[in-house]
């Protein structure tokens, strides 16, 4: 047994990570000559967008589980590139508002495989009432 | 694949068995499909009409996003449950 996959495991018997996360990194633990998969071409093997919202431990809130299809997402986007450009204008403004200086127009299929290849597991601790977890598989 | 059944699951407050629903989508889907081939000849020719100015063939490149997203829903699911025990579930599968 290596010393990484020793550590792995003591890390899972004190609880500091969970099963899943062991496995991922005894996975890559295992193979580390493996060839490098660029980030875009890493999305190929994605096939949802999950987001999930739980209460803090020890608090009380409303619980989300989100899972959208990859696919769905990449076919919206073509979607949105029909609408018209009032509209088109009037989002990305409500957008702006909102901080989000984005224009949806400009928006690529590839944009969007680069964020998704970048955003392997994202998690925001709201106010400490609520987790929110945003991640592909 | 195109989605063949909808789960609907809606629970509330002084209604713990709720609603379920399982709905056969592929019917609707049947009828979304017909609806859009008995559009077509009046699409194309708003296509043809506004070819130089306005949507044109962007009207018929509508055609294939929509099936796209019709095609893609397969496996979509919400899921939002509060802790009142108020819930509300959809999945396409």
């Amino acid at each position: 047994m290596s010393e990484e996959t020793r550590k792995i495991l003591e890390m899972l018997h004190e609880g500091k990570i969970g099963v899943e996360e062991a496995e991922k990194l005894l996975a890559a633990v295992s193979a580390p000559n493996a060839p490098t998969e660029s980030p875009v071409a890493a999305t190929g093997s994605k096939r949802y967008l999950r987001v999930q919202v739980d209460p803090e431990e020890g608090t009380v809130g409303d619980r989300v589980n989100i899972r959208v299809p990859m696919k769905l997402i990449r076919a919206g986007l073509k979607l949105a590139a029909f609408l018209p450009r009032d509209a088109q204008s009037q989002v990305n403004d409500a957008l702006r508002e909102k901080g989000m200086d984005l224009d949806l127009s400009k928006l690529t299929p590839q944009d969007l495989e680069e964020l998704v290849a970048n955003l392997d597991d994202l998690t925001v601790n709201v106010e400490g009432k609520q987790k929110v977890r945003i991640y592909s598989e | 694949m195109i989605p063949l059944l909808m789960r609907i699951d809606i629970r509330g407050e002084g209604r713990p068995r709720g609603v379920r629903l399982f709905f056969p989508v592929i019917l609707a889907w049947i009828v979304v499909l017909a609806l859009l081939l008995a559009a077509l000849p009046f699409v194309l020719v708003a296509a043809l009409a506004t070819i130089r100015r306005g949507p044109g063939v962007r009207l018929l490149q509508l055609y294939p996003a929509l099936l796209a997203v019709l095609f893609s829903l397969s496996g979509f699911r919400v899921d939002i449950a509060s802790h009142r025990d108020d819930r509300v579930f959809v999945s396409f599968d």
